[in-house]
């Protein structure tokens, strides 16, 4: 099974889409933190405001925006197994593993791998604008004032799972481009409509969005009304059993098929 | 020792009765044609054999085994099914190190099999930029990394070149009769295989037509000899006389059937006739394989 990982690992760092969806995560993460570090303390149509920059309020606020990585290791998961078939290449995979739930599961474990890997680029980066920012506005930064190490473990996990939901999905579609077009759909419009909107919280609350929102327990009130997640052990439940449903949905989909 | 084994293989896709009923064997030492028109059943039963597919009945086996219950199915079968399996973005050592990892075997591997089909040069660019030929003889190095005993190959001289051909009828020859491996490769192109095969399989519509030896199929009894004499009007009648039929071509060329080549050289000698050419026609393969598949 290792070896198995590994080619999954060699297959993915020798085409060169992780490097591109990595560089533009972290852009996306950067414009994201830039617009909370410009509207830190503005208040908007006298509603509450973002806590202003020297507090560890905010930087509690700056620091979950990592989470939002999650659609890029959704793609790169997508991309593991759709590609497969885009390029043919599940052949030869499948003609040196011909157990194929072997397969599965070292591409299930790769995307686990891939989301950890991603969340630790994030939380790098995070810490290197973070932290003087909140210095340079004449803060201080004490991480024990802070559920930074907790949001930190929720990031984690939830690139992590974000990784798992990409092969699941992949394996379901196998059609790349209705795979990526699936991830987006989900990320921008399902997962937010359901945590954006108080209303739906309560379902919300269950997709792994939503989940992995719980594992930080952020608990800022957005002007919309104060969401109301899992417990963060809920959550990490909701999120594994996530996992399992989509190591079987692929499985299933995929063993059985004929190549032709 | 019966190295693949086709038993009564059956696969429909949807109404098309894709492979209906075939069963043949391959010998270890030897290369054997598995030939029929496009859409005969060829890949199918090739994929079905390599667990690809799951045939409706019948059984595909290896060393009397399934494929997908070999332990390291690498080292003991080498496959080559399409030219086109390669992720473009992916150099061609790179390719074959995925491969080599997931099958446990060292990573040397992929710069020897590369040097095997002469792509040590281009080894590291990507595959993308090939050409057909060059993906073919990538292919047929992957099917090289485990140093398997079995072959299975479909149509692998496609997008070869004369020159690619050629040396893939010698390579093919090289593993069966010198390193002892059993070959099965497919084609719906005759001349590529007719010179490296020692048994043919002939399928169409999903039905074996004709199994044998290359042999037994282009030498059907019935063959004509062609003889060109310059007093051919003189040599005629002698040869009728000796029981032959005889079939006037053309001014000086007869094709002679029921007796043998010695025979014929005899009766010119005593006839004191100079022959300009004697030819034992050989049925081709061609003509064998469009009479029984039934394109003709
Ligand atoms: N995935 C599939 N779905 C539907 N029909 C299929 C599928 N694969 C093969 N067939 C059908 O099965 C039949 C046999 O196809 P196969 O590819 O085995 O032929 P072949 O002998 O390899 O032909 P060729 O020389 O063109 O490669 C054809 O009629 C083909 O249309
Ligand atoms: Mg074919």
């Amino acid at each position: 099974m290792i070896g198995l990982v590994k080619a999954e690992l060699r297959k993915l760092f020798t085409t060169r889409l992780w490097w591109i969806m990595l560089i533009v995560m972290v852009v996306l993460v950067g414009v994201n933190l830039a617009f909370i570090i410009a509207f830190a303390g503005v208040s908007q149509n006298g509603g509450p405001a973002l806590p202003k920059r020297d507090t560890m309020e905010w930087a509690q606020v700056a620091w979950s925006v990592g989470s939002s990585g999650g659609i890029f290791v959704m793609i790169l998961g997508v991309v593991m197994i759709t590609s497969e078939y885009r390029y043919q290449t599940v052949t030869g995979t499948f003609l040196t593993t011909p157990r194929r739930e072997r397969v599965i599961a070292a591409k299930l474990i790769t995307g686990l791998l891939i989301g950890l890997l991603f969340a630790l680029v994030i939380l790098v980066f995070e810490a290197a604008t973070v932290v003087p920012t909140v210095l340079l506005s004449g803060g201080e930064f004490s991480l024990a004032e802070t559920r930074i190490p907790q949001v930190s473990i929720g990031i984690l996990a939830s690139l992590a799972l974000y990784g798992l939901f990409g092969i699941g999905l992949g394996a379901l579609v196998r059609n790349q481009i209705a795979g990526i077009v699936g991830a987006v759909v989900w990320a921008y419009v399902i997962e937010s409509i359901f945590t954006a909107i108080p209303a739906l919280h309560s379902v919300g609350k269950w997709l792994p969005g939503g989940a992995a929102q719980s594992l930080m327990s952020i608990d800022i009130d957005t002007g919309l009304g104060r969401p109301e997640w899992l417990p963060a052990w809920g959550g990490a439940l909701v999120l594994v059993a996530y996992g399992l449903l989509f190591a079987v949905v692929a499985s299933a989909t995929t063993v059985r098929r004929d190549i032709t | 020792m019966t190295a693949i084994e086709i038993r009564d293989l059956a696969k429909s896709f949807g109404s098309v009765k894709a492979v209906d009923g075939v069963s043949f064997t391959v010998e270890a030492g030897s290369v054997t044609g598995y030939l029929g028109p496009n859409g005969a059943g060829k890949t199918t039963t090739l994929r079905s054999l390599l667990g690809l597919v799951t045939p409706d009945s019948g059984e595909a086996l290896v060393d009397g085994r399934r494929y997908v219950t070999l332990p390291q199915p690498v080292s003991e079968v080498g496959a080559v099914l399409e030219a086109t399996s390669f992720h473009p973005g992916r150099t061609a050592l790179d390719h074959l190190r995925i491969l080599c990892v997931a099958a446990g075997l060292p990573d040397q591997r992929a710069g020897e099999a590369l040097e095997m089909v002469g792509l040590a040069d281009v080894a590291g660019k990507r595959v993308g930029g090939f050409s057909l030929g060059m993906r073919q003889r990538l292919a047929l190095s992957s099917a090289l990394l485990g140093r398997p005993k079995i072959f299975i190959l479909d149509e692998p001289a496609n997008g070869l070149d004369p020159a690619g051909i050629e040396w893939l009828r010698g390579f093919l020859r090289h593993l069966a009769h010198d390193q002892g491996a059993a070959v099965l490769v497919s084609s719906h192109v005759l001349a590529e295989v007719e010179q490296t095969v020692d048994n043919v399989v002939i399928i169409a519509k999903g039905r074996l037509v004709r199994q044998g030896t290359l042999a037994e199929l282009t030498t059907n009894g019935d063959t004509a000899i062609r003889v060109r004499a310059t007093n051919a009007a003189e040599l005629a009648p002698a040869l009728e006389a000796a029981g032959a039929a005889v079939e006037r071509v053309e001014d000086g060329l007869l094709r002679v059937r029921g007796i043998g080549a010695e025979a014929v050289g005899q009766i010119a000698l005593d006839r004191r006739v100079v022959l300009t050419e004697v030819t034992q026609e050989r049925s081709d393969l061609q003509k064998v394989f469009l009479e029984l598949t039934g394109e003709r």
